[in-house]
């Protein structure tokens, strides 16, 4: 005769898959920009005319095939923002970011799309604000290896105020 | 629609934090057993199950199969469906199709989650582009305070306006036996409470729920035939936005982002030129206070960058004169493979009148329901108590 227990079992467990991403054609020529010669590029699509980063072969909108390259700046414009409290993983590191900091999504001159990355500086609301001109902080050059990790952070642009 | 199509039983399980007592299957079939009973129908009338949840969540593939016993699909056609936060609303449309196309009569669709068994942060971080963006991948939180911060920027809202949504969902929820955090707050705790990710405090998100919901839907006939309520599904879509553009967190984009795309075709099939008045309850999916105020005006309840004064005027409150979220929503109850199936469920005891203590105090006719799921796309329904309606 098998008892009834009030006895619930759970059992932890940890599943550790590797993979292996291919960049493809579009993806690993801006990488390989970025990593040798520091700079950024999206493509522009020959319909809509959007200047799509990161660079992608065909337009969602339009599904056409986008051919046009174009050097993006290294300055943008802070489109939105969070201080982060959390102590989030980066899930391609396993490494917890250290709260709080401060990221944003910063549309680059030139492009229509943003990219989202930390922002170098106090998490103080009296210092950041959307609209804000931030510039690009590179890794140097000989320790680039051709992913977004080659950027460092953000940096606001020296010599702005908040606007009241 | 080729045939038209009813929701004729629901059900849902309580939705709590924890939920060892029982594991997936038996939480699944928890809510397959009350939308049977609500239909007064037999696992063996069922021709078709669908079934979904988020990909991996709870550390499974294929939940479809080795929960078989738990849906009621041994021996029977059914199809997994995941696709994010919107898949209960996903399974929905797909019941839909498949009854209007006249191929199934009677199809049982079943969302679940078990957000206790896995790391959703780490397994929704996936989403992202491993080469482009992953690094920063802040969970959903992280957007949703962007999401916020640009609303404020743009409209001059104040923390206090998210903290009225926080504080109607959790009130509502006190009204919903079913739901998982039933708190009795006000707005000065919510903006007490510990800030996640500014503008995000701990009141303004969604907890992570465990629950299931279970519906059954069925062709013209059948529902005449079998169902005293029938609920009417009169129109769906579904828009997806593209990954990487600004979208929800740019709340003044001028893009044609998925939200406003698919709320304006929904409007055009049925002919509906102002959805506040049109519809008499709203169940919109706002895993975030944020989202709430933007869905306002995505939905055009309002005009863009007024969603913040109609929380503050207390349109949208229960007894208000657009309810939206009476049940409390997902700000209240996220198992997310279930919380896109909640909303229809949820609309649909509206319209019956079966809601109970959450019921909206005048007739509810009319219901519209919205899902969400990351990369931002959406699934919407419009339902009614007559197909006249």
């Amino acid at each position: 005769m098998i008892k009834k227990t009030d006895e619930q079992i759970s059992i932890p467990m940890v599943v550790d898959v590797p993979f292996e991403f291919a960049a493809g054609q579009y993806l690993s020529r801006a990488l390989t920009e970025l990593r040798d010669n520091g700079k950024f590029f999206g493509v522009k699509c020959p319909k809509c005319g959007r200047v799509q980063l990161p660079p992608r072969i065909v337009c969602a909108e339009c599904h056409v095939k986008n051919e046009e390259w174009v050097e993006l700046g290294l300055e943008g414009k802070l489109k939105a923002f969070t201080i982060m409290y959390l102590p989030l993983t980066d899930p391609t590191t396993g490494k917890p970011h250290n709260p709080p900091f401060v990221y944003g999504s910063v549309q680059l001159d030139g492009a229509t799309s943003v990219l989202d990355h930390l922002v170098s500086m106090e998490p103080d609301l009296d210092k950041i604000w959307v609209g804000m001109r931030l510039r690009i902080i590179l890794r140097p050059p000989q320790e680039r290896i051709g992913d977004l990790s080659d950027i460092l952070y953000f940096e606001p642009l020296p010599g702005q105020k908040k606007p009241a | 629609m080729k045939r038209n199509v009813a929701i004729i039983g629901g059900g849902q399980t309580y939705h709590k934090a924890r939920r060892h007592d029982v594991d997936q299957a038996e939480l699944v079939n928890e809510a397959v057993r009350a939308a049977l009973a609500d239909a007064d129908m037999t696992i063996d009338e069922i021709d078709l199950v669908l079934l979904g949840n988020m990909e991996f969540f709870e550390g499974v593939h294929m939940t479809d199969c080795w929960l078989v016993h738990g849906t009621g699909a041994y021996g029977r056609p059914g199809l997994k469906i995941t696709t994010g936060g919107t898949v209960g609303a996903t399974m929905v449309c797909a019941g839909i199709h498949h009854v209007a196309s006249g191929l199934f009569d009677k199809v049982l669709c079943i969302g679940f989650e078990k957000q206790e068994e896995g790391d959703t942060g780490a397994i929704l971080s996936g989403v992202a582009h491993p080469l482009w963006g992953r690094s920063m991948a802040g969970a959903a939180v992280g957007y949703f305070a962007m999401m916020g911060s640009s609303y404020m920027a743009a409209w001059g809202a104040k923390e206090e306006h998210s903290a009225m949504v926080a504080v109607k969902a959790r009130q509502n929820a006190r009204k919903n036996k079913y739901a998982h955090l039933k708190l009795d707050i006000t707005i000065e705790d919510a903006l007490n409470s510990r800030m996640l990710s500014y503008p995000i405090r701990m009141l303004d998100m969604c907890p992570a729920s465990n629950g299931a919901c279970a519906v059954i839907l069925a062709d013209e006939k059948t529902a005449q035939k079998r169902s005293k309520k029938p609920v009417w599904f009169r129109a769906m879509d579904t828009a997806h936005n593209e990954q990487f553009e600004l979208d929800w967190r740019d709340v003044k984009t001028e893009r044609p982002i998925f939200s406003k795309v698919c709320a304006s075709r929904m409007y055009k099939k049925l002919g509906v030129t102002n959805p506040a008045e049109h519809f008499d309850v709203f169940e919109i999916y706002e895993p975030a206070t944020w989202a709430e105020l933007v869905w306002y005006e995505d939905l055009g309840l309002c005009g863009p960058g007024e969603g913040f004064k109609m929380i503050e005027k207390g349109m949208t409150n229960i007894d208000g004169p657009i309810p939206v979220n009476p049940s409390g929503g997902v700000l209240s109850t996220n198992c997310i493979g279930a919380s896109a199936m909640l909303r229809i469920w949820e609309a649909a005891l509206q319209i019956r009148g079966d809601a109970g203590e959450h019921q909206v105090p005048k007739e509810v006719r009319r219901a519209f329901t919205t899902a969400y799921g990351g990369t931002n796309w959406t699934v919407m329904t419009a339902l009614s108590k007559t197909l006249d309606d």
